[in-house]
C-alpha cells in the first residue's frame, strides 16, 4: 500500500517535472556593451544605433519560436571585461558574450571560451563567406574562438561646412585633408582665421581614443609600440606622433580637455570641423545632420588621412564568444548558443548600418550595403586597418598609454619622461 | 558548636554543590550565550574571517584570475615575493635628503608632542613610543629611496599611496568640521532647523554612482554649473577633472558633500547627551560662545568625535568610486587610489595574487591610522 503510494507520487513528479522541461524554454543569458535601448523591440529595420539596432536583433531571436529566450544583462562600457571577468572567476559566466579581437588572446589563451571550428558549419554559418581579416581576427592558435560580427576602425568625422569656409572643400564636395603634419597646422590655422572654430576635436581625456590616434600615426612612419616581448614606445616615432597633437594643442587648434561626450556636443554643435571617433556613430551623425536643432549640417566621413609614409588606422572588431564550460556541462544551452550566434551572422547587414564595416563577403559586395549613408566616403578604411600585436596584455598596455599620453596634454609632463615612464610600465606588462 | 560544625559541613557541602550547580548554570549561560551570537558569528567568520585570511593566503601565489577560475591548479606558491614587489625596488639606496622637506615637517611633529607632555595632556610613556615612531619613519624610512640605476619594483605605488592618504588627510578634517559646524548651528528645537537637517542629511542617502554623476555635471566644463556661474561673470571655466592640481580637490569637494550628512547626524546626537544645565552654569559665570565651544561642547563630544573621525578614516581608505567614476584616476595617476588600483590589478590585469598582497597593505595602513586616533584619544580623556 505505502510502496504503491510512493511509486504514484513519483510517476506523478516525474511527469511533473518532464512537463514542465518540456514547457519551458531554453534560458540563455547574454552579456554585451553598446548602450541599453529599452524601445528597442523586435523590428530590426526600424532600429537606429548600436544599442538599438543590436538589441533589436536579440530581441526578434528570443521571441521567435525556437525555443529560446534570451536575458541581456547590463551593457554599461565602463567596466565589461572586469565584469566578464568576475563572472567567469565566479563560475557563472553569460552564455553568450560579446568580445572584442585585441581581448581574444587574453581569454583564449587560457582556454575559457569555446573552440567554435568544428561546431560552425552544422548551424549553418559558412566559415568561407568571412572576410580573411574577420578570420584573422576570430582565430587564436589556429582555431576559430568567436564569431565576428563587424571590424571598426578611426574615421574623420567632417563638418563640410566649416571646412568650406576656410576653402578647403575641392569642387567635387570631398574635403581637402591634411597630407603632412605640417598641412595640419596650415589647414587648422586656415579653419581658425575663418571660422574661429577648433579644427579637431577629439576623447583626449577619457576613453583611448587618444592612444588609437597616435598609434595610427605611428604606425603611418612603420613604426610599432612593442613587438613580441620588448616596449618601444621610446622612439623617434612614437615623439613625432605625438607632436604632431600637441602642435594642435599648442596653438590653440583643439582642445585636450573634452571627454567623449563633451568632444561630441562640440562636433555637433558646429564648434569643431574634424571629430575623430570610430565607424560607431556614423548613423547616429547622419541622423542628427538631418535635425534642424543641430548645428551640423553637411555631415562627411573620411577616411584617417595619411600625414606620413603609410596609410593606416587603427581598428578592432566586435564578436561574440562562448564559455567553454557550456559545451560539456549543458549541451542545450550550447546549441542556444550557437543558434544566436547564427541569427547575429544571418543580420550582419542591419549592424552594418551603424557605420561598422561588414566581415561578410556576401554583404559587403552587396547593393544595400553600399547604399548605405556615407559608406563611399570612407570605403578604403577596410585597406588600411592596423591593431597592436595581439597580447594578453591589451587592457593594461591601453591603459598605461593613455594615463602617459593624458599627462603629456593635460598636466604638462614632458613627452621624454612619459615616453620613459610608458615603455618601463609596458616593458614590465610585457615581462 | 557541634550544630555550627555540622552547619559549616552542611553550608561547605552545599557550596560545593551550589558551585557545581553554578558552574552548569554558568556553562548553560555561557552556552546560550554562544547560541544568540551563533548567527552573526556565522556570517562574521564566513563572511569577514575566512575571506581575510584567504585573502592573505591567495596574496602569498602567482593567482591569475581567470586561469585559477578554469583550472585550480594554474596557481603557483610565491612567499612574500608579491610584498617585495610592491614595496621594495632593485638598486635601492639610503639617503639624508630624500623627501628632505616631508621628512622636516614629519619630525617637526615632535615638539608639539613634547609640548604636550610638558602640559601633561599626554603621557610621556606614549610620547615616546610616538617620537620613536615618527623618527622611525621620518628620520629612517622615508631615506629609502631607489639610487641613481635603480627603481622600484612598483614605480606607481608609492605614489597611489601618497594619492589615497592625501584623500584621506583632505576629506576627513572637512567632513568632521562641516558635520559639526552644521550639526551645532542645527541643534535647535525648530520645523525650519528640522527642514535644514532633513536637506544636509539627503546627499548621504544617495549612492555612490549618483553622486559621481551630479558632480561630473556640476564640475563639466561645458556644460557644469560651476562653469556657467563663472561665463557670466566673463571668466573662464574651470577644467576641474582633467586639472592635475584641481583633479583631487574636486573628488574631495564631492566626498565632502557626500558624507558630511552622515558627521553631522552623529554629532547632533552627541550634542543633545550634553546637560543643557552646563551651558547655563558656564553662562552665569559669563562664558561667551567661544568658551562654551572650547569648553562645554567639545570635551561633551570627545568620543563622538573620535567615532566619527576612525570611521571616517576606514570608509575614506577604502575611497574608489569617485576616483573611478568622476576622474578615472588621472590625469597622471593624480587621483588614482589604493583600492581602484587594486581593482584594476584583480580586474583588468587578472593578477589576484599581487591584488590581495594590496589589499593587505591596505588593512595594515587602516589599522595603524585607526590605532594612533584611538591612543590619542585614549591619552586626552585621562
Amino acid at each position: 500500500m505505502k510502496l504503491k503510494l510512493i511509486r504514484i507520487i513519483s510517476s506523478l513528479l516525474i511527469t511533473a517535472l518532464l512537463g514542465s522541461v518540456g514547457l519551458s524554454q531554453t534560458e540563455i543569458t547574454l552579456a554585451r556593451f553598446l548602450g541599453d535601448c529599452e524601445q528597442a523591440g523586435t523590428n530590426i529595420q526600424e532600429a537606429v544605433g548600436e544599442a538599438c539596432i543590436i538589441q533589436s536583433i536579440i530581441n526578434n531571436f528570443s521571441e521567435q519560436d525556437n525555443g529560446i529566450t534570451v536575458n541581456t544583462l547590463p551593457t554599461d562600457w565602463g567596466n565589461y571585461y572586469d565584469q566578464i571577468k568576475a563572472m567567469y572567476a565566479g563560475g557563472n559566466a553569460p552564455e553568450v558574450h560579446m568580445i572584442h579581437k585585441s581581448r581574444l588572446p587574453e581569454f583564449a589563451s587560457i582556454g575559457v571560451i569555446t573552440d567554435l571550428t568544428e561546431d560552425l558549419a552544422e548551424i549553418g554559418v559558412d566559415v568561407s563567406d568571412w572576410t580573411d581579416s574577420a578570420i584573422e581576427a576570430i582565430t587564436y592558435n589556429d582555431r576559430i574562438y568567436a564569431v565576428p560580427m563587424d571590424s571598426h576602425a578611426n574615421l574623420w568625422h567632417v563638418n563640410l561646412d566649416l571646412l568650406a569656409q576656410a576653402g578647403l572643400v575641392n569642387d567635387d564636395g570631398t574635403p581637402i585633408l591634411p597630407s603632412s603634419p605640417e598641412e595640419m597646422l596650415e589647414q587648422a590655422k586656415l579653419v581658425r582665421e575663418a571660422t574661429g572654430k577648433d579644427y579637431l576635436a577629439a576623447d583626449f581625456s577619457q576613453f583611448p581614443i587618444g592612444v588609437r590616434l597616435v598609434l595610427s600615426l605611428v604606425w603611418q612612419q612603420n613604426g610599432e609600440v612593442f613587438t613580441a616581448d620588448k616596449a618601444t614606445v621610446n622612439t623617434p616615432e612614437v615623439r613625432l606622433a605625438v607632436e604632431t597633437i600637441t602642435n594642435l594643442f599648442d596653438a590653440g587648434y583643439a582642445d585636450p580637455n573634452l571627454n567623449y561626450a563633451d568632444s561630441q556636443q562640440a562636433f555637433l554643435d558646429g564648434e569643431a570641423a574634424v571629430l575623430i571617433n570610430g565607424t560607431w556613430v556614423v548613423d547616429f551623425y547622419d541622423a542628427q545632420a538631418k535635425d534642424p536643432n543641430v548645428a551640423l549640417t553637411n555631415y562627411y566621413v573620411s577616411d584617417f588621412p595619411t600625414l606620413f609614409d603609410t596609410p593606416a588606422t587603427w581598428a578592432d572588431s566586435h564578436m561574440w564568444a562562448i564559455p567553454s564550460n557550456l559545451k560539456r556541462d549543458d549541451p542545450e544551452k550550447y546549441q542556444a548558443a550557437l543558434k544566436l550566434l547564427a541569427w547575429i551572422n544571418d543580420n550582419n547587414l542591419d549592424w552594418a548600418r551603424t557605420g561598422h564595416m561588414s566581415v561578410r563577403r556576401s554583404v559587403l559586395a552587396s547593393e544595400a550595403y553600399n547604399n548605405l549613408p556615407h559608406r563611399s566616403e570612407y570605403a578604403n578604411t577596410t585597406n588600411i586597418v592596423r591593431d597592436v600585436l595581439p597580447t594578453v596584455k591589451y587592457g593594461a598596455i591601453q591603459d598605461v598609454l593613455n594615463r602617459e599620453l593624458q599627462a603629456i596634454w593635460l598636466t604638462g609632463k614632458s613627452i621624454d619622461d612619459a615616453l620613459t615612464d610608458a615603455e618601463n610600465a609596458v616593458q614590465d606588462l610585457l615581462r | 558548636m557541634q550544630s555550627q560544625s555540622t552547619q559549616s559541613n552542611r553550608s561547605s557541602h552545599f557550596s560545593s554543590q551550589s558551585w557545581r550547580q553554578n558552574l552548569w548554570l554558568k556553562n548553560r549561560d555561557s552556552f546560550e550565550g554562544y547560541l544568540f551570537i551563533a548567527p552573526f558569528l556565522f556570517v562574521y567568520i564566513i563572511f569577514l574571517i575566512y575571506p581575510f585570511f584567504k585573502g592573505i593566503w591567495i596574496s602569498l601565489h602567482e593567482w591569475n584570475l581567470l586561469a585559477v577560475a578554469f583550472n585550480p591548479d594554474a596557481k603557483e606558491f610565491i612567499g612574500l615575493q608579491n610584498y617585495r614587489d610592491m614595496l621594495w625596488g632593485r638598486g635601492m639606496t639610503w639617503g639624508l635628503d630624500n623627501l628632505l622637506g616631508w621628512r622636516l615637517l614629519g619630525l617637526a611633529m615632535l615638539a608639539p608632542i613634547w609640548w604636550s607632555v610638558q602640559r601633561g595632556a599626554l603621557r610621556s610613556k606614549a610620547a615616546i613610543w610616538l617620537s620613536l615612531s615618527i623618527v622611525l619613519l621620518f628620520g629612517v624610512i622615508l631615506g629609502i629611496h631607489p639610487g641613481d640605476d635603480g627603481r622600484w619594483y612598483d614605480r606607481r605605488f608609492w605614489s597611489i599611496v601618497w594619492n589615497t592618504l592625501a584623500f584621506v588627510l583632505l576629506t576627513v578634517p572637512l567632513v568632521t568640521s562641516i558635520g559639526l559646524g552644521l550639526a551645532i548651528a542645527l541643534n535647535r528645537q525648530s520645523p525650519i532647523m528640522a527642514l535644514f537637517r532633513t536637506i544636509f542629511f539627503l546627499s548621504q542617502v544617495l549612492s555612490v554612482t549618483v553622486v559621481t554623476l551630479i558632480w561630473q555635471m556640476i564640475f563639466s566644463p561645458s556644460q557644469g554649473i560651476i562653469s556657467n556661474l563663472l561665463q557670466v561673470f566673463g571668466l573662464e571655466p574651470i577644467t576641474w577633472i582633467t586639472n592635475e592640481r584641481l583633479a583631487m580637490p574636486a573628488i574631495v569637494i564631492a566626498t565632502v558633500w557626500w558624507s558630511m550628512g552622515f558627521a553631522m547626524v552623529v554629532f547632533l546626537a552627541g550634542l543633545q547627551e550634553i546637560p543643557t544645565e552646563r551651558y547655563e552654569a558656564a553662562r552665569l559665570d559669563g562664558a561667551g560662545p567661544w568658551s562654551l565651544l572650547r569648553h562645554i561642547t567639545l570635551p561633551g563630544i570627545r568620543r563622538t568625535t573620535t567615532l566619527v573621525v576612525i570611521l571616517q578614516i576606514i570608509l575614506h581608505f577604502q575611497v574608489f568610486g569617485q576616483s573611478h567614476l568622476i576622474t578615472r584616476g588621472g590625469p597622471n595617476d593624480s587621483t588614482q587610489v589604493l583600492v581602484r588600483y587594486i581593482y584594476q590589478t584583480a580586474f583588468r590585469d587578472s593578477e589576484l595574487g599581487y591584488a590581495s598582497g594590496l589589499a593587505v597593505l591596505l588593512f595594515v595602513i587602516m589599522l595603524i591610522f585607526s590605532v594612533i586616533q584611538l591612543r590619542l584619544n585614549r591619552e586626552e580623556g585621562v
